[in-house]
């Protein structure tokens, strides 16, 4: 088991070298000298010479490189060229609601995903499933963004019942906030329920079909023991690696439909950052959700350790 | 995706209307193969269907759809219906394109890793470094560097995506590299190319095709996304994504800006979905209902 997490967190080490390699490179893929790119096409010579001091441009490449590492490792992000503050600053602010967004998604997505994939796998083959996997395959065709437009030309326009974007912080008090994130996090949730609804689907169905599901009836337990505690705890396997997954997916999703929404988020910042070309703010917020991603995945990996008794032997 | 699978014997193109009466027996990817060829259609005939999706027309601007527009007019008066048909063309284009992309990069990344032992973690960690970003938040860097044009959405799309191919192609390689026929050729003396392209490549074709259809509609859709955030093609370009942006500013007076470019994405995807899932289930029996679109 110490392996197996020593191990996994080993193999995280490449990975994020990779990772802020591609981040630092961003700046670098752009046609023509980087330093004139970020100050526009208007600026005068000067500015050009103070942007390529302020990002470290006029040294060499491998030294730049090795710089970025370095303050990487000391947790420095940089100076934001438009908003001038520390872009680690500037992302602790716009933290709280993508990440309250990203939460709430997931928990509709789970709430909602997990038991339609357990009861269309349950009635295997009849109207039920059929009815449900229809649903999903809708759900996964159908973009986050356009799903948060329906919801407000339904529920805010026409309806009335939500307000048609914006955020209130949770210092105005967490009902609002509940209020101002339920349409955004049904749009981000419902689609990501979809998927979970079909692998869910697919991992309680394989499970079904064991041995040990067979004895569990042959002995006579009920069949509701068999389903939902035999067969559902070896598919959270399937499913908690779908879950996690979705957890990623859902953060970048947010990046979207924070636009949707106009929700000051991590996604607001980073596509205002693009807008202005400000490069340390784009390489900062790729970084953290990359990170984020990263530690994702490697909760995933430990989660095994719960779900799967045969990687603790590993 | 990191599904391993056997290899399969290589079709001849004798088997190949068999093989499409396989695909048509079931409802559901009949309803997709239908759904991508309208898209398919509308997207090559768009000039015969549709007038000037460029052209500006204030006095008519913001009308409902009616007689002389079918889905209406967007704020500055250019024909909502032209805008949708000409943005089926640049999705199907973009699709297109980035499936070739991703598929030539990873093909080429994912043979070589695959092949070459020594090659494979180098190749791999590469991979696995390009997949720690969500793909949509890579597309949007990739694209701050490019700049907005409709080459740069394939690019950026085509390198996000080009690693998920790698990985199935190595996995599958990994298997046939230890196949008897693979000894054997090279016991005949065949050069590594040779028996990469003549024997390795065919075989593991099946698993990447299945992939070619959840690519393309994830490359449908990362780019009316990156479209929709303003960081796609260029705005005044017809394509689902930027007439979404638009309506987004005119939900109440104009409803018809989201509905029927939405409708669209909708219809293509779904298509696309079901097709994927038929090739799916035909060409690799063993994944039925997992590994779909892992690749989002």
């Amino acid at each position: 088991m110490k392996t197996y997490i020593a191990r996994r967190l080993l193999a995280l080490v490449p990975v994020a070298l990779v990772v802020a390699t591609v981040a630092f490179t961003l700046i670098h893929l752009a046609p023509g000298d980087p330093a004139s790119v970020i100050a526009g096409p208007d600026a005068t010579a000067e500015e050009v010479a103070r942007i390529q001091r302020q990002l470290g441009l006029d040294a060499p490449f491998h030294v730049q490189l090795l710089r970025w590492y370095g303050r990487l490792v000391q947790g420095d992000l940089g100076q934001s060229i438009f908003l001038r503050r520390p872009v680690l600053e500037a992302i602790v602010d716009r933290v709280e609601p993508t990440l309250l967004l990203t939460l709430y998604a997931m928990l509709i997505a789970v709430l909602v995903g997990v038991p339609s994939g357990v009861v269309s796998a349950r009635h295997h083959n009849t109207a039920t499933d059929q009815a449900l996997m229809s649903v999903a395959l809708i759900g996964i065709s159908i973009p986050n963004f356009l799903l948060g437009l329906l919801l407000i030309l339904a529920f805010s326009v026409w309806l009335g019942w939500f307000p048609v974007a914006g955020y209130s912080p949770l210092e105005y008090g967490w009902l609002l906030t509940l209020r101002s994130l339920t349409l955004p996090a049904a749009a981000l949730g419902l689609v990501q329920s979809a998927l979970i609804a079909r692998i869910a689907r697919s991992a309680m169905l394989d499970v079904l079909r064991e041995q040990f599901i067979v004895a569990g009836r042959a002995k006579g337990l009920a069949e509701h023991t068999v389903v939902y505690k035999h067969a559902l705890k070896n598919a959270m396997i399937a499913t908690v690696t779908v879950i996690g997954i979705s957890f990623a997916i859902l953060i970048s999703g947010s990046v979207v439909v924070e636009q949707v929404f106009n929700i000051p988020g991590l996604g607001r910042l980073i596509i205002s950052a693009v807008l202005r070309r400000d490069y340390p703010v784009i390489q900062g917020v790729v970084l953290c959700i990359a990170g984020v991603y990263m530690l994702v995945n490697l909760a995933i990996d430990l989660s095994y350790l719960l779900f799967d008794p045969r990687v603790r032997y590993q | 995706m990191s599904v391993v699978a056997l290899p399969h014997a290589v079709t001849t193109r004798r088997a190949a209307p068999s093989w499409l009466r396989l695909l048509a027996r079931r409802r559901s990817t009949l309803i997709g193969l239908g759904l991508v060829g309208v898209a398919l259609v509308v997207g090559l005939l768009a000039p015969l269907l549709a007038g000037d999706p460029l052209r500006i027309d204030v006095a008519r601007r913001l009308t409902a759809p009616g007689q002389a527009h079918w889905f209406g007019t967007d704020d500055v008066g250019r024909d909502v219906w032209s805008r949708v048909v000409y943005g089926a063309r640049l999705s199907l284009l973009v699709g297109a394109a980035v499936v070739a992309l991703s598929f030539v990069i990873g093909l080429a990344c994912g043979l070589t890793a695959g092949y070459y032992r020594r090659l494979d973690n180098p190749v791999m960690r590469v991979m696995d470094g390009l997949m720690a970003f969500p793909a949509i938040i890579l597309a949007i860097a990739l694209m701050a560097s490019l700049g907005p044009s409709v080459l740069n959405v394939v690019v950026a799309i085509g390198i996000v995506y080009a690693p998920r191919v790698a990985r199935i192609v190595r996995g599958s390689v990994l298997v046939i590299r230890e196949t008897a026929y693979v000894e054997a050729a090279r016991a005949l003396g065949a050069s590594d190319v040779v028996v990469v392209a003549r024997h390795v490549l065919p075989n593991c074709l099946s698993p990447v095709i299945v992939q070619a259809s959840f690519v393309f509609a994830a490359a449908v859709l990362t780019e009316a996304a990156l479209s929709f955030l303003g960081v796609g093609v260029p705005p005044y370009v017809p394509s689902w994504g930027n007439i979404l942006a638009e309506g987004r500013l005119y939900l109440q007076q104009a409803p018809w800006l989201v509905l029927y470019p939405g409708g669209a994405i909708m219809l293509t995807i779904f298509g696309l979905n079901l097709l994927g899932d038929g090739l799916r289930d035909l060409l690799d029996p063993r994944l039925r209902g997992v590994a779909a679109e892992r690749t989002s």
